[in-house]
């Protein structure tokens, strides 16, 4: 787990790359609990809606991605219990895509509770088109 | 929640601070492998990602023909979930604008387990008229 000596400023954290999959999209939205149909597990669903000829991964899975990049750069016990992450989806993501988060630390502030740390971070795919960007958090002491 | 009839969404009637009830769900081991084999990630601590809070929220109040497109995320994370455990969230909508004409709105949700532990807080800025951003990705399709 990364203390608050070991972080700098423009620190890069680990990244990660995920195939993005029929499975894999499918496989997401079988986590939920009402089992609708929507835009990532309906092509008809999403070439009605959205005009596309794919369904959506959804934006969700960007987040558990930088989610995964934060918990290994911040440590499980600092980051499952006061990280955030805030992204902004910019491009579809779809089957057959390839996604990698990166991001480098923009700064810090002094909270109650610790120091947060704030993190850029960046979804890109494999045309090197940005498809998501924000900014993950978490409080170190 | 589940047994009442469902709202048809319109954006112009829509009140900012509304409430979207409750809801209750046991977190399984099932939910949990599934989840982390679909995002590759084996230690992957937050499934309720995949169970979409606040969209669940919404669409056990909601029926919404025109659909939607999740433009952003933010998420707080204060304790990851247990499997076996009950799960209670609780849903608003946070706000709703235009932006370059077009409408969102935002959507909260507050998860809680059976022992009243916070785990996760989490909103989605939904644009409501997805059609624009196909014609945004596909403009030859316009």
């Amino acid at each position: 787990m990364a203390s608050r000596t070991e972080i700098e400023p423009g620190q890069t954290i680990p990244s990660v790359t995920k195939e993005i999959t029929e499975k894999s999209i499918l496989g997401f939205e079988s986590t939920g609990i009402l089992n609708l149909e929507n835009i990532h597990n309906n092509p008809e669903l999403a070439a009605k809606r959205l005009g596309t000829t794919y369904t959506l991964a959804s934006g969700r899975m960007s987040i558990t991605f930088a989610t995964e990049c934060l918990r290994k750069f911040f440590g499980p016990d600092v980051f499952n219990h006061t990280g955030t992450v805030n992204l902004k989806f910019l491009r579809p993501v779809k089957a057959g895509d390839t996604i990698t988060v990166t991001g480098a630390v923009s700064g810090s502030e002094d909270t109650a509770n610790g120091t947060r740390v704030s993190v850029d971070l960046f979804c890109d795919n494999q045309d090197g088109n940005r498809t998501a960007v924000g900014v993950g958090t978490a409080v170190i002491n | 929640m589940a047994d009442t009839e469902l709202k048809v969404f319109s954006y112009d009637k829509v009140v900012i601070g509304e409430e979207l009830g409750s809801y209750e769900y046991i977190l399984t081991q099932e939910m949990v492998d599934a989840f982390r084999a679909s995002v590759d990630d084996p230690e992957a601590s937050f499934p309720t990602l995949g169970v979409k809070h606040d969209a669940t929220a919404f669409a056990m109040v909601y029926t919404d023909p025109i659909g939607t497109v999740n433009a952003g995320n933010e998420v707080e994370f204060f304790n990851p979930p247990v499997v076996g455990k009950k799960i209670i969230v609780t849903g608003r909508i946070a706000d709703k604008y235009l932006r370059r004409d077009k409408p969102y709105i935002v959507i909260e949700a507050t998860a809680i387990d059976e022992n009243g532990r916070l785990l996760e807080k989490l909103s989605t800025y939904q644009l409501k008229k997805p059609d624009e951003l196909g014609k945004k990705w596909h403009p030859e399709q316009k």
